[in-house]
């Protein structure tokens, strides 16, 4: 579940990071140019956040996993 | 069988397997609400100050009426109500149904930053001047396109919760949310049809215009109040009430009863915003008759509500966060009563255009909707932190009687403000000239303004003596949870 | 009832399906007749679509958020007839996207206001509200006297409105940039004429040459404001709908 879960969540954001940038480089006005700079920003650091909750998710599996040797 | 299913959500039954809710995401929903009532409430003391003493707008294009207006509704509806809706819907659904969040963290997570990304934008946009023009929904396109997908997620997170529930029954918290849901992307959708100038810019323009504009605007801007402010609010009212008060809900045929009549009914109010005006008198009467019958499932309810508690009246002495769940539901009775009155074609030519219905508004927003979710935070906070109990009751009493003063202030002050505006409006002198210039009805609602004002900022302080005793339950070590 | 509650209290889906049957009812009952019922919009003449300065004017007015204290729209009521003129007709927004009818007035109504002050009373106003009237709660509009008018895309936000329904013809997309000119400068040699023949009744008002400003625009918005219909082109039984 988890898995699926971070791959479809890191695909629309991917998605979304990559809209923000194209509508940011083509604005004419600020709202459109901060909006899709915004965007990106975020995109990119959720994308980050996913990728921190693997490795979490890793590291917990594995200390639960030997728990028996602490 | 409605014994079995009411009475199964207040603890009498032990759950066969323990199951590991996601609270994570229902936190920080909570934390948001917490953070989000403050500015909204802050950015209305400030507009308040700004009809009182215009110089306050400060002649900056940001700090105006204007720009900031809807900062205030979007914030208190969308950032505050919607965050409100969030946290308590994720914490029932999987309560009610016994199974973990559908979608796993990840999916959890991208509706909260997503919301949150979506308010601080929205507001961001409107202080720059980047508005569609209509009340309630004046982001613009693309914010509406990013919503859209947020609330898509929520609607797969929660109907697959809904969907793989390890209850026979679904609860009836849950139709009023899944309604909400439903409802509210329909209406958005609908709505905000617009032609942007060009994709790289920000301004587009409404499909509609004109008078069926007009239409949709008022069925998108009543049914927000009707599903996102009331039908999701009473998803929240079907579980607090029978949790705090420790009771089953009083009658399940009512619940079924008012939830289908409340939910056909409330869609047909929305002309009722465009009396006398040059929607055709057709829709502005059928809108008429549909908000006066919306009484009915309006006040059942209520009724459903109250009598709740019947049997357990006493625990309102004890438990204050009861207190304000209960005076909630007084208050949607007497906000549910108002609006069908207001509603008639003959009072509403009083009414309406003036602050009168700023009251009315407010009386739902601060005394059924802002409470009904005080009452539930307070429910919240102790529950998802792991607490032995709030850090302080008499606090909570505090903030009960502080905000209900505020309330108490607001609304009797524009009463008299709305209904004086009204008749000055319409007054003839001997000679049948109209007797008051515009100019003498703005000066003669300005006390009242103040008063309004102070009752915002008694609102606003109740607030923040919330914050005070939720941060406090949280860090300190006198609620701490003993171990059984 | 043919199904208990039950069955649709243990099934989500068809919990969702008849729910979206029920909300959709009064929407569509509601909604679809007001776009096919002709008598909805009165047949008014004199309603156009607005100049390009004019519509400029209106997306600030939109921008800064005026609908917000000032409503659009003259009901059909004795003492508001007799306070702000005759009562809106639903022809006079039909080029409206979005409609600005309003629903709350801390300061008056606006469906009329063009033409019942004059421009220079206009700019005094909008630049400071209370030294015109003093009892005004409205915020002052200094900054808009300061900022040049955006016009770049002029002829992108003709085009769009066009694609939502309003006539505007080739023509007047052509000659958005030069009607705009035109109806902000008095004294430049742009043909104004022309422009007038496009959008009768346009209010010219007095911009800097060759740099309109935000102002200009509102101003020349509002002086439109009411102003088009032509009443005596229709019976009263016309409007008696």
């Amino acid at each position: 579940m988890e898995e699926v879960s971070d791959i479809v969540v890191g695909i629309i954001m991917l998605i979304l990071g990559g809209t923000g940038l194209f509508m940011a480089s083509g604005a004419l006005d600020n709202e459109i140019y901060i909006f899709g700079l915004s965007l990106a920003g975020f995109a990119a650091i959720f994308e980050f956040g996913l990728i921190r909750a693997y490795f979490d998710r890793k590291d917990a599996a594995r200390h639960a996993g030997g728990g028996g040797h602490v | 069988m409605s014994d079995v299913m009411m009475d199964g959500f207040v603890g009498t039954h032990a759950p066969a397997r323990a199951v590991v809710y996601n609270d994570n995401v229902v936190k920080k929903f909570t934390i948001a609400t917490i953070f989000w009532a403050v500015v909204a409430f802050l950015v209305g003391v400030v507009l308040a100050l700004e009809l009182c003493w215009p110089e306050l707008n400060l002649g900056f294009s940001f700090t105006n009426f204007g720009r900031l207006r809807p900062v205030h509704t979007s914030g208190a509806i969308f950032a505050f109500g919607g965050s409100a809706l969030f946290a308590t819907s994720f914490y029932i659904v999987q309560r009610t149904c016994r199974t973990r969040l559908f979608g796993g963290e990840a999916m959890a997570n991208f509706i909260f930053w997503g919301y949150q990304f979506f308010i601080v934008m929205a507001a961001l946009s409107y202080v720059m001047g980047y508005s569609q023009g209509q009340e309630y929904a004046e982001p613009e396109w693309h914010l509406d396109l990013f919503l859209t997908v947020i609330w898509v997620s929520y609607a797969v997170v929660y109907i697959g919760t809904v969907l793989k529930r390890e209850e026979p029954h679904i609860y009836v918290s849950n139709w009023f949310y899944m309604a909400f849901i439903l409802t509210i992307a329909v209406l958005h959708l609908v709505n905000n049809v617009a032609m942007p100038v060009s994709v790289f810019s920000a301004k587009s323009y409404s499909a509609y215009s004109g008078v069926q504009n007009a239409l949709i605007q008022w069925w998108y801007g009543h049914n927000a109040v009707g599903f996102f402010l009331t039908a999701a609010f009473l998803g929240m009212m079907y579980y607090f009430i029978p949790k705090q008060a420790g009771r089953p809900v009083y009658s399940y045929r009512l619940s079924v009863v008012h939830f289908w009549s409340l939910v056909f009914m409330y869609i047909w109010a929305g002309p009722h915003h465009l009396h006398y005006t040059s929607l055709p008198d057709w829709a502005q009467t059928l809108g008429m008759v549909f908000s006066i019958v919306l009484w009915m499932p309006s006040w059942g309810g209520m009724i459903n509500g109250l009598m709740t508690l019947s049997g357990a009246w006493d625990k309102l002495r004890t438990d204050p966060a009861l207190r304000f769940t209960v005076t909630s539901v007084g208050f949607y009775g007497m906000s549910t009563f108002e609006g069908p009155v207001m509603s008639i074609r003959s009072v509403n030519s009083l009414s309406h255009y003036t602050d009168w219905t700023i009251g009315h508004v407010h009386s739902g927003a601060l005394g059924w909707v802002a409470f009904v979710s005080f009452g539930a935070l307070y429910y919240l906070v102790p529950n998802l932190w792991k607490r032995s109990g709030m850090y302080s009751t008499k606090l909570i009493s505090w903030h009960y009687w502080v905000a209900t003063m505020g309330i108490v202030l607001y609304i009797t002050s524009l009463w008299v403000a709305g209904i004086m505006q009204g008749l000055m409006w319409r007054a003839y002198d001997q000679f049948g000239f109209l007797q008051y210039s515009f100019s003498e009805s703005v000066n003669a609602v300005h006390p009242y303004y103040v008063i309004r004002m102070l009752g915002g900022l008694l609102f606003l302080t109740g607030a923040l003596i919330m914050v005070y005793n939720m941060v406090m339950t949280v860090y300190s070590s006198t609620t701490e949870r003993r171990e059984v | 009832m043919f199904i208990r509650h039950e069955t649709i209290e243990k099934n989500a889906i068809l919990m969702l399906v008849l729910t979206l049957i029920t909300i959709s009812i009064g929407g569509i009952v509601e909604i679809i007749p007001n776009f096919t019922i002709e008598t909805t919009i009165e047949p008014v003449k004199g309603v156009r679509p607005y100049s390009p300065l004019e519509l400029m004017g209106r997306n600030i007015y939109i921008r800064e958020g005026c609908y917000l204290c000032h409503s659009q729209q003259i009901r059909a009521l004795k003492d508001e007839v007799e306070r702000y003129g005759h009562y809106s007709l639903a022809a006079e927004s039909q080029y409206d996207h979005p409609f600005q009818w309003g629903s709350k007035r801390i300061g008056p109504d606006l469906a009329r206001v063009g033409g019942k002050y004059s421009n220079d009373w206009h700019y005094a106003h909008l630049i400071h509200p209370q030294a015109l009237v003093p009892e005004s709660l409205m915020p002052r509009y200094a900054f808009l006297a300061e900022t040049p008018l955006e016009t770049k895309i002029l002829d992108k936000h003709l085009k769009a409105n066009r694609t939502v329904g309003v006539p505007y013809t080739d023509e007047d997309i052509a000659n958005a940039k030069k009607d705009l000119e035109a109806q902000a400068n008095p004294e430049a040699d742009t043909d104004f004429e022309a422009t007038l023949k496009r959008y009768p009744k346009a209010i010219q008002v007095p911009g800097k040459p060759g740099e309109p400003t935000e102002l200009d625009a509102l101003v020349a918005y509002l002086q439109v404001l009411g102003t088009m219909a032509d009443f005596s082109s229709v019976t009263p039984e016309q409007l008696n709908r």
